[in-house]
């Protein structure tokens, strides 16, 4: 690649010593490319630990009985694993990292509009969690509620609920900060010539995120501190003893988290549009209305949360309601995967690591999607609700949708982050044993659903054994896979390696710099003059 | 200071149009928040109304009225001192700062005895009063006891976003050719009041 | 899978095979178009790309077409839910009673069961009752369930169309022993059911039978309230202490602050049922057994402490 003079006289974000050296440097920074580490590296930690805690149940799953734990154990087991993954890893997730280091950089800025609260909002994400993991170890042990937390067992069992909820309620103020933070920066920050509709398309899905997390966190938030103020002051809103209304407590929990689903997905789906065009070498097919589909999921996400309770006895007008609705949120979803197929038709197409998870994205989000239409109609969705079925949905949609285009963002971005490049045949090699684990761990799910397997089960009959053992496996293939791919990139980072400015010839604004970028970013700031995938 | 600002000249980031729209959509969130808590409030008012119909009765309306005109008034001292500031009266924002916060003062020392006279007879979250309660009086007590805590600490926020506020006035950091701290503490002072504005009737008023 | 179980099950099997059906299609449809692209233009085969921004024809159909087709699913998913919502008025009733962590069904001439008895084609509505927190009614054969929220009655209704015996599952987590709150459905000929429920509500021989082995009413009792699911018989230590040899056994319990010994007897234990809360012994966890005030008389009380003393 060509020698870039630019990194001879500015030092890279990376060794740049400001007032404050090494490890205070990096904890009292406000650049918006080490505060996406700092997220990049506490996230990986809490999602290691969760992986952990997934084998672990997978292992006591194997067959039926006691094998390595005891119920309580494994209730609440799941229930740190679902907060660990949902609030600590896949909702800050895609936006918290690669939001944070390229949001600025695609659209020519400097940094985000307020770096010192982008600060933070990464120690409050710190906090929260620190709170959560403190649930743990505090009070009556770990909760034991799932991490819905539904009324009135969360108000009812010993363990310890408060913490657990206040520590998602802290996690949910990082994260509106965060959203607040990027819209405004679209808003204020965009370079000269940088045109609503010249933004990269990973710049509007961290729009369209950003409003949902402004709009929805805060009813959860709300909600989690009453039922704080229920277990600790015997206040009454929940628990129907006293006249409370648990089915309300679902609605004010659902009305955040089902968008929050589409917080975990927008910027994922961002992050892979823009790595299709960038290996198709090819411009984007539909810009428009990839954008237009990115905020209807926004918009359209707010009015489906009752299919979360179609068992709840909700009356039958609004089951129907919900379902409708839910159906038609899947449309943009299906307009941007069409999108994304006909980008690859009369392409160049170069095969690397970020390619092919990008294509095992789009697989398994397609089966995680088509799931969610089983769940979103009624008949079927009373057979299902609350199996091992929506369990299998979410893990399809949520790690291989998310999680997928955590990792192919990661192999995309890697060069420019830190400069080096891994190997590639390994990373290649991993990301097949890993699809074909996550495949073997969850398909059975489906199925174990389907025959009526309901989920957090720490036991089951002896009908459910089979599909079990080949889901246990899985898990233990998925593991070795995820191990090479880390290990290959931990190694790249370690290693020497080239520096290399644009190693697959893109065309947005970060592959004009150095790698790993100056402070500031730009030596100038950039003037725009046509969108961004031109080939 | 940042690594950022310290390596160009101070500055180099500062942008007032971005801080003011941070603050609407912050309290964008802040209102979306207590709507929540309305939601609550209308669906259990609307399964005990009778109950939340005489519940009310129980709070004193005068006090709830002090309290607002006091909540209105500060508003506009707030708006006041901006004036003020953009005319370099530095003299006046400062009063007029130091009249919000005083009034703040007082809502919460009203708020306290009022609070008060209910824990004096017995009722506060948890006591015996209050468990023993129909269904319908304890929700409307538990609402009225959270909303308007909720309420007293978004007080407490403000009051120490005005504080910081009038002290960098003191200072000359906060000054007419720079002056959106002053402005956003102001924008999320209206917000507190707008919140009691939909509160009082909520409690105080409606039958 | 089972077939015909119930009356919903061809519908709902419909639902599932129209939703998986037009879903399989895509999926294969757009991966191996995916693949033929990604084989066909590959950089190799094609060194320079077409550049194609968009198309509008495209854009409409791709979204009318899954628009129509999601409406589809829609409409099956609906018709097959529709039905579960319309109780026929002719419907044989059962009081379902859920708690952590056992199942209770009463019928309408007040016999009690841990397991659920149905006559074969004949429909059967429930109503779904929770004492403590949310459960879940799950007949996978049958494709029904239903929350059982406290403080709410829901409902839920269908005809068993085979004989046999079905899993019955608590699907809403419940707590520790959310797993091992499960039973059975058992479909009974007609002329078999009928003769059950005479059995069983023929109160002369339920008392040959009570004055035959001692505790027999308290058996009875102690099974359909659930105290099994936490009690066990036989010394294993559940979420509350075992049965086996309780009666007259000395146990330190905590009342309010103050530890003390006391000896199991019958006052000691109608307490426990009545106020669970007032002395909760030693190494388990207060609030997990909710009260019985409301649940069982004085005399149920005698008969269950009769039983107790039967096992040794
Ligand atoms: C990243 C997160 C994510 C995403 C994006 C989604 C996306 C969707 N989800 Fe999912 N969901 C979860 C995370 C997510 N979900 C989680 C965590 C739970 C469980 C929570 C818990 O209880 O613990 C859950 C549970 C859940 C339920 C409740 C199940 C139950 O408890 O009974 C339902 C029901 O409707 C549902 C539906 C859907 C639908 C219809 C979509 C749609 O948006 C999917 C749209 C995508 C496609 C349809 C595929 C692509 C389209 C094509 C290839 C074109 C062809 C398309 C057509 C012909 C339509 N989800
Ligand atoms: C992003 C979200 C996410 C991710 C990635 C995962 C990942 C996994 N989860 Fe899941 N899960 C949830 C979100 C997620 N989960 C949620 C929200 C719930 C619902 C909770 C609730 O009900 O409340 C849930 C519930 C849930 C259950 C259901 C519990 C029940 O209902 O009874 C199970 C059961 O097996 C499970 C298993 C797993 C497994 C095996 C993994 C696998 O990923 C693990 C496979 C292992 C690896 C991929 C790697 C192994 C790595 C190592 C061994 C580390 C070594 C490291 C180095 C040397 C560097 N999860
Ligand atoms: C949800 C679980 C649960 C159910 C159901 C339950 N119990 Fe209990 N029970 C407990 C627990 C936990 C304790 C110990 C704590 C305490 O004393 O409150 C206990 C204590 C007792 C004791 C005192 C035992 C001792 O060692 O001092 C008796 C007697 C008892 N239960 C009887 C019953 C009867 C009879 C029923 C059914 C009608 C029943 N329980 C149902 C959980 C349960
Ligand atoms: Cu009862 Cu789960
Ligand atoms: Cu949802």
């Amino acid at each position: 690649m060509a020698e870039h003079n630019h990194t001879k006289h500015e030092p890279n974000y990376l060794e740049y010593q400001g007032k404050h050296k090494g490890l205070l440097g990096w904890l009292t920074t406000t650049d918006h490319k080490r505060i996406g580490l700092l997220y990049f590296y506490s996230m990986m930690t809490f999602f290691l630990a969760g992986v952990v805690m997934g084998l672990l149940m997978k292992f006591e799953l194997i067959s039926p009985g006691e094998q390595i734990m005891g119920a309580q154990t494994y209730n609440g087991l799941f229930t740190l694993h679902g907060l660990t993954m949902i609030f600590l890893f896949v909702i800050p997730g895609v936006a918290a990292v690669y939001g944070n280091f390229f949001l600025p950089i695609l659209i020519g800025a400097k940094d985000v509009s307020f770096p010192r609260l982008n600060l933070m909002s990464w120690y409050l994400y710190i906090f929260g969690a620190i709170v959560v993991l403190a649930s743990q170890f505090m009070g009556d042990g770990p909760p034991d509620t799932g991490w819905t937390f539904y009324a009135p067992y969360s108000l009812k069992t010993n363990t310890n609920v408060v913490a657990a909820v206040t520590g998602a309620f802290i996690l949910g103020f990082s994260s509106i900060l965060t959203g607040l933070n990027f819209i405004v920066t679209m808003h204020r920050l965009r370079a000269p010539g940088m045109g609503w509709l010249r933004m990269p398309l990973f710049a509007w899905s961290l729009y369209g995120t950003g409003w949902i997390q402004l709009l929805a966190t805060p009813v959860v938030g709300v909600t989690f501190l009453m039922v704080v103020a229920e277990r600790l002051l015997g206040i009454g809103f929940f628990d129907p003893a006293i006249g409370g209304d648990p089915i309300l407590y679902q609605h004010l929990f659902w009305i955040y988290s089902h968008p929050a689903v589409y917080i975990m997905i927008l910027p994922a789906m961002g992050a892979i549009t823009e790595i299709i065009p960038t290996f198709a070498r090819k411009t984007i097919f539909g810009y428009t209305a990839i954008v237009i589909s990115s905020m209807a999921i926004a918009f359209v996400g707010y009015f489906v949360w009752g299919h979360h309770m179609f068992t709840s006895g909700m009356s039958s007008t609004s089951r129907w309601v919900f379902s409708l609705l839910t159906f038609l949120v899947a449309i943009p979803s299906a307009i941007k995967v069409f999108n994304w197929t006909a980008t690859l038709y009369k392409g160049s197409i170069n095969i690397q690591t970020p390619f092919l998870w990008a294509i095992g994205f789009i697989f398994v989000f397609m089966i995680g999607g088509f799931s969610g239409l089983v769940l979103g109609s009624l008949a079927t969705d009373i057979h299902v609700h609350d199996t091992a079925f929506v369990v299998a949905h979410f893990h399809y949609i949520v790690f291989g949708g998310t999680g997928f285009a955590f990792f192919g963002a990661l192999h995309y971005w890697f060069p420019k982050m830190w400069g080096k490049i891994y190997n590639t045949k390994v990373a290649n090699l991993g990301l097949l044993i890993f699809f074909i684990g996550f495949n073997l761990l969850y398909f059975p799910m489906f199925y174990l659903g389907l025959m009526g397997m309901p989920r957090r089960y720490y036991d089951y009959l002896p009908m459910f054994e089979n599909a079990n053992v080949l889901s246990t496996v899985g898990s233990w293939i998925m593991a070795t896979g995820l191990i090479i791919i880390i290990v290959n990139l931990v190694r790249a980072r370690k290693g020497s390696g080239r520096e290399i400015d644009n190693p697959w010839d893109g065309k947005t604004l970060e592959w004009t710099i150095a790698s790993p970028p100056i402070v500031e970013n730009f030596e100038e700031i950039p003037v725009v003059e046509h969108g961004p995938y031109e080939y | 200071m940042d690594t950022i600002t310290t390596h160009h000249h101070a500055d180099a980031h500062r942008d007032d149009t971005a801080a003011k729209i941070g603050m609407w959509l912050f309290i964008f969130t802040e209102i979306l928040l207590f709507g929540g808590l309305f939601i609550v409030y209308a669906v259990y008012r609307f399964k005990n109304p009778v109950a939340f119909d005489l519940a009310h009765q129980e709070l004193s309306i005068p006090m709830g009225l002090i309290n607002t005109i006091i909540l209105l008034v500060s508003s506009a001292t707030v708006a006041v001192s901006i004036s003020a500031i953009q005319k370099n009266d530095k003299k006046m924002t400062m009063a007029m700062l130091g009249i919000t916060l005083l009034l703040a003062l007082v809502f919460l020392v009203n708020k306290y005895f009022e609070w008060g006279s209910k824990f004096e007879h017995g009722m506060y979250p948890g006591s015996d009063l209050m468990t023993n309660l129909s269904n319908g009086d304890m929700l409307f007590f538990s609402l009225y006891f959270f909303m308007t805590g909720l309420h007293g600490v978004h007080i407490i926020v403000g009051m120490i976003l005005l504080g910081i506020t009038l002290f960098k006035v003191k200072t000359g950091a906060v000054n007419s050719g720079k002056y959106a701290l002053l402005e956003n503490s102001g924008l999320y002072w209206h917000l507190v009041d707008l919140i009691w504005i939909f509160l009082f009737p909520l409690f105080y008023l409606i039958h | 899978m089972y077939s015909g179980a119930s009356n919903f099950v061809t519908t709902t099997d419909t639902a599932f095979a129209v939703i998986i059906g037009i879903s399989m299609i895509f999926l294969v449809g757009i991966t191996a178009t995916m693949l033929w692209f990604v084989f066909r233009y590959n950089k190799k085969r094609n060194p320079v790309a077409t550049q194609i921004h968009g198309s509008n024809t495209l854009e409409i159909v791709w979204t009318v077409i899954p628009t129509i087709l999601v409406l589809v699913m829609f409409f099956y998913g609906w018709s097959g839910y529709a039905p579960m919502n319309r109780i026929p008025d002719d419907a044989m009733k059962v009081r379902a009673t859920a708690r952590m962590w056992s199942w209770l069904f009463e019928y309408e001439n007040g016999i009690k069961t841990d397991t659920l008895y149905i006559p074969v084609d004949k429909a059967v509505a429930l109503d779904l009752i929770s004492v403590d927190v949310i459960h879940s009614l799950y007949i996978p054969a049958f494709r029904v369930k239903e929350d059982m929220v406290p403080g709410k009655t829901n409902k839920m209704w269908f005809i068993g169309q085979k004989t046999g015996d079905y899993e019955l599952f608590c699907t809403e987590y419940c707590g520790l022993s959310h797993s091992y709150m499960f039973t059975e459905v058992k479909v009974l000929p007609q002329a078999e059911f009928d003769a059950w429920y005479a059995r069983m509500a023929d109160t002369t021989l339920q008392a040959q039978a009570a004055a035959a082995n001692p505790g027999f009413k308290g058996k009875q009792l102690v099974q359909t309230n659930g105290c099994v699911a936490c009690h066990s018989l036989d010394g294993n230590k559940l979420i509350g202490p075992t049965f086996k040899g309780l009666y007259g056994a000395e146990h330190t319990v905590m009342t309010g602050n103050d530890e003390r010994t006391i000896t199991v007897d019958d006052e000691y234990i109608k307490r426990s049922i009545y106020e669970p809360d007032a002395d909760v012994t030693k190494g388990y966890t207060k609030g997990m057994m909710i009260s019985y005030k409301t649940q069982l008389t004085d005399a149920d009380v005698a008969e269950i402490i009769e039983y107790l003393k039967t096992i040794k």
